[in-house]
């Protein structure tokens, strides 16, 4: 046994236990959805058979399909614009730079910096102005444009070879063509990690949609668990089977798209 | 930068360049800056609710006596000096290993280690409270061990509370930030990996003598990304325990919703209280700025 | 949490340090379809078709529909579906659509809406915890709608109109009470040979010499607390009739007897180990129902978290409030407990007002009714000589419980609980570890007094 095999003997076993504790807390919570809410709360370690009465109360509770189809409409429409709208600019501030624009560049990362919570009553004070509350648009609206993807856009753009724009342009593209036939192809993997990072963020916002909407049939999954989490008497079971379907979506979007995740992150720190 | 190589470029190339940029700036400039403007000027005002009278400095005066802003300010740094160096590391030596050539397990390993950082922030926060309960789980898991004799009281206790919030933070953000620095590392040679080996350079050396020059940027952004990141921590401390106990999770940001939404709303003070995030950041970014000047 | 940046830490400045321009690889290899977990279209038209959730009861033809929020679906809102069902019995032109959200998101919403002045998304009918009534009614003067006149305020508990009076007119239309009782196990108690007459009137420190007493035999602790939670000093507080605060609305902390006895009361349970310490409100219930505490002093709302332990029916007892050992303290206190508020810029709210007190202030059967099935106790006096609240119940051994509650609803102190109850909460508070470690409490006190001073500015 030489040093050299203990050393990756013990590297293995510090990742196998990191990977453990990372993926603990998911398989507590799919052993919980299994069991009933004194057992939850005494930190029962097997599988029970609750999981079909604990998914019942949930549907009782709740529209289970309507919650589901307005988290994803708003995570899918939220990030398609987001992604359009921080790509586009991000583009622009690389390629055509110019002192003025820059200037401006500075100003959106600047703005970052302000935490939310100042910003939350002057933009639902907007919203209300534009008469939109209480409707999904005013939750997607504001996250539109984007500080941070901008940033990340322009960052990956620098990685973007000039000599298939200068190419495009000898072919007598315009522009938006280059932007749209060329760029878009080429940064397929960009897109994909910013498509996960965004539908993860849009999916998983709670503070925002729980000002701005109202009306029941507007709910996401996230405000549902929130509000199963604050009753007087939470039902665990409920509320672990209600974590697992909040989960699910997140998971798949970033299994299906785990190879090209890796790969766009490896450009924005460039 | 290309310079303009004959006339009407320079103008067609502006057009483009406003053109490709201004939806994200319009939007931008309604949703951001249009409010930070109104909440710069609203923190000149105070009062309770919509009663609000002018009174220009004298929110930051009351800054300076009020024990619960001082309580908050001390521990979001305690959470800046703490977390943020623990979760670098820890991220440093995740990703190093995983780089180790010849890895099996290597994609599930990797995947294992980012997924927290997938799970919705309700989500983790209702599984972390109720793991780290008095009779929940860790506590059951750790008697039965024997480990303890006595139930830890996680989230009664001012210094476990804080240890609870770190370790939620940090399980959440680990593999997130380990990313970056795995994708890093895939950028450098392996040869030079190989070459130090053969030289019989020890681990621990490649690592600090390779591996972390090699990644200075990288853990630059990362630093600074999460430096922001903890100073607006709101979410962990706001549902895993609300700041409790005795105010001893309690952040900037979370004293900042308490004065909007739980005490008698002051929004004016509250407005003030979060430009003091942003003078922190700013200080932050100027350091860096002159951290990075340096390198160059 | 924030809109803008996509649930990762923004990052400012980063332009300013040139990033080492590594090798730039745009080679794509594979082609990748995405896949969504997206509900197809009619599945999604489906969900829509179904949206009623139930909540809205049968359209009628010249529907006016009244909006209320609320919290706590198996309490609040279930009792406001109720009492929506009676009203629209006879008024077939009433529509309700109730909203039920938790009770921090409900305060949260409200607040930002009335802050921003736009009364279009407010609802018709909210509920107020009565410690935020002042705070509410005097931050948005204008946001609430006087019912003085319109409803007949007489036949309600005294300390529950005062709470809801500002500048001689009251403005809510009182709910539930959080009237308290000590709730104990006869059971334990016997084995450890104190009977139900030894738990009558007793002291706190009489409660604590019986605890030490129960733990020693029958080895089970007395009462379970969340240490950081000060709900326990409040009712103490509230039952010597002093708060935070003085019939002015001045601070009264460090000359408070009341609350200096309170405190002292909670350093001493803890230091006489018959306490144990839960975390959060599910662990205090499950401490209850777990069987792992011989008693529960709180509101009366508990009992139906009491009851739903079938396997400890007949065991349990009511007895009055522990009191403490100062100048008009009485065996009777509050602790939370809401009121329904119409809001002034509401759509319907002159049906608001009269759904309210037609239902809540007049409708002594409805009371009968939630508090069968919801243990719900209300404070319209009148509604006690129904039949429910003389039942007997065999859960607790055939006492008549509610009348009991009712009787010493009748004589909870009033006080003023001001605008500043949560400030004041958030001020005990941070001081329960020093208190719990043994600091003097009169040092506490003065910590106390510095910070309600600097916040209530």
């Amino acid at each position: 046994m030489s040093f050299e095999k203990i050393r990756i003997a013990s590297i293995y076993l510090f990742l196998w236990v990191m990977a453990f504790l990372s993926i603990f807390p998911f398989l507590w919570m799919l052993i919980s959805a299994t069991n009933e809410s004194n057992d939850i709360t005494k930190g029962k370690l097997s599988f029970g058979n609750a999981m079909v009465a604990n998914y019942q109360k949930f549907a009782a509770l709740f529209d289970v399909g309507l919650v589901f189809w307005n988290s994803a409409k708003i995570a899918i429409v939220g990030s398609v614009l987001t992604l359009l709208v921080s790509s586009l600019a991000g583009y622009g501030f690389e390629v055509f730079k110019s002192p003025t624009r820059e200037r401006f560049y500075q100003g959106i990362l600047v703005s970052m910096m302000i935490p939310f919570a100042t910003l939350m009553i002057p933009l639902f004070i907007l919203l209300a102005s534009f008469d939109m509350l209480d409707t999904h648009m005013a939750v997607i609206l504001p996250t539109i444009a984007s500080a941070y993807m901008v940033f990340y856009f322009r960052q990956n753009t620098k990685a973007f070879p000039p000599e298939l724009r200068d190419a495009a342009r000898v072919d007598g593209l315009k522009e938006w063509q280059i932007f749209l036939f060329v760029y878009l192809p080429v940064m397929r993997s960009t897109y994909a990690a910013a498509f996960i990072i965004v539908f993860m963020a849009t999916w998983n916002s709670f503070l925002w949609p729980l000002i701005v909407l109202q009306s029941v049939e507007l709910k996401t999954i996230t405000l549902v668990l929130s509000s199963l989490g604050s009753s007087y008497t939470p039902d665990f079971g409920v509320i672990m089977v209600a974590t697992i379907m909040a989960t699910i979506p997140t998971l798949a979007v970033f299994f299906a798209m785990q190879r090209q995740f890796v790969e766009g992150m490896l450009g924005s720190v460039k | 930068m290309r310079q303009a190589s004959r006339p009407g470029y320079r103008i067609f190339y502006d057009i483009n360049g406003w053109a490709f940029v201004s939806v994200a700036l319009l939007l931008i400039g309604t949703f951001m800056v249009y409010p930070i403007i109104q909440s710069l000027w609203m923190s000149f005002h105070a009062g309770q609710g919509t009663m609000v009278r002018f009174i220009g400095l004298g929110n930051v005066e009351r800054l300076t006596s009020d024990p619960m802003f001082l309580r908050a300010l001390t521990n979001t740094f305690i959470f800046l000096v703490v977390q943020v160096p623990i979760m670098i590391v820890l991220a440093l030596v995740l990703a190093s290993c995983l780089n180790m050539p010849n890895l099996r397990f290597r994609g599930l390993l990797r995947t294992a280690i980012f997924l927290p950082c997938v799970t919705s922030l309700v989500a983790y926060s209702v599984l972390f409270k109720s793991m780290f309960s008095y009779d929940g789980l860790v506590n059951s898991v750790l008697l039965q061990l024997a480990i303890i004799d006595q139930p830890v009281p996680w989230l009664t206790d001012p210094f476990w509370a804080r240890v609870v919030v770190i370790a939620a933070i940090t399980w959440r953000w680990t593999g997130y930030n380990m990313i970056f620095y795995l994708a890093a590392m895939q950028n450098v040679d392996k040869s030079i990996y190989e070459a130090a080996r053969i030289d019989g350079i020890s681990a621990t050396r490649r690592f600090l003598s390779i591996t972390i020059p090699v990644l200075k940027p990288v853990i630059l952004f990362t630093t600074v990304t999460s430096t922001i990141g903890t100073l607006q921590m709101f979410d962990e401390a706001m549902n895993i325990t609300g700041g409790g106990p005795a105010d001893s999770t309690l952040t900037l940001s979370l004293y900042i919703y308490n004065l909007s939404f739980k005490f008698v709303p002051n929004f004016g003070y509250a407005a003030t209280v979060s430009y003091v995030i942003v003078v922190l950041v700013a200080i932050l970014a100027f350091f860096q700025f002159y951290v990075a000047r340096e390198k160059d | 949490m924030e809109v803008g940046g996509p649930g990762l830490p923004p990052e400012p400045g980063v332009l300013v340090f040139s990033m080492r321009q590594a090798l730039a690889t745009s080679k794509e290899t594979k082609e990748h379809t995405m896949h969504f977990a997206k509900p197809t279209t009619a599945h999604a038209a489906a969900s829509l078709a179904l949206a009623s959730f139930g909540l809205m009861t049968a359209a009628a033809v010249s529907a006016k529909e009244v909006t209320v929020w609320a919290w706590d679906p198996n309490f609040n809102i279930a009792i406001m579906k109720d009492a929506a069902a009676r009203y629209t019995a006879k008024h077939p032109d009433a529509t309700f659509k109730i909203v039920d959200m938790s009770k921090a998101d409900l305060e949260q919403k409200l607040q930002t809406t009335l802050a921003s002045g736009v009364t279009k998304s407010l609802p018709d009918i909210v509920l107020v915890e009565d410690y935020n009534a002042q705070k509410y009614l005097r931050s948005f003067p204008t946001s609430f709608e006087p019912m003085s006149g319109k409803v007949d305020y007489a036949g309600f508990a005294k300390y529950k109109v005062d709470l809801m009076t500002v500048n001689g007119k009251v403005y809510g239309l009182p709910f539930d009470s959080g009237v308290t009782g000590m709730y104990y196990r006869k059971d334990l108690l016997a084995k450890a040979g104190f009977s139900e007459k030894d738990m009558e009137n007793i002291t706190w420190d009489r409660y604590i010499e019986i605890g030490t007493k129960v733990m020693a035999v029958t080895g089970k602790k007395m009462l379970g607390i969340d240490p950081n939670d000060n709900g326990l000093i409040r009712v103490m507080m509230q039952s010597a009739g002093r708060w935070y605060f003085d019939k002015d609305g001045k601070l009264d902390i460090k000359g408070n007897p009341a609350l200096k006895a309170a405190m002292e009361v909670q350093g001493k349970l803890f230091k006489s180990g018959i306490v144990k310490p839960v975390t959060n409100w599910a662990e205090y219930v499950g401490a209850v129902n777990k069987g792992d505490v011989a008693s529960i002093t709180t509101g009366v709302w508990i009992t139906g978290a009491v009851k739903s332990e079938k396997s400890q029916a007949g065991l349990w007892a009511v007895a009055p409030t522990p009191s403490l050992n100062v100048p008009g303290a009485v065996h009777a206190s509050n602790l939370g407990g809401s009121s329904w508020y119409v809001l002034s810029g509401g759509k319907e709210k002159a049906m608001a007002v009269d759904f309210l007190n037609e239902i809540f202030a007049k409708d002594t059967d409805f009371y009968q009714s939630i508090l069968i099935s919801r243990g719900a106790v209300g404070t319209l006096m009148s509604s006690r000589a129904g039949k429910a609240y003389s039942d007997a119940d065999l859960f607790f051994g055939g006492a008549q419980v509610w009348l009991r509650f009712s009787d010493w609803l009748a004589k909870v102190p009033s006080v003023n609980y001001g605008m500043f109850t949560y400030e004041g909460d958030a001020a005990v508070s941070a001081q329960l570890p020093a208190l719990n470690q043994g600091v003097p409490v009169d040092q506490l006190l003065d910590k106390i007094q510095a910070q309600l001073a600097a916040q209530i500015k």
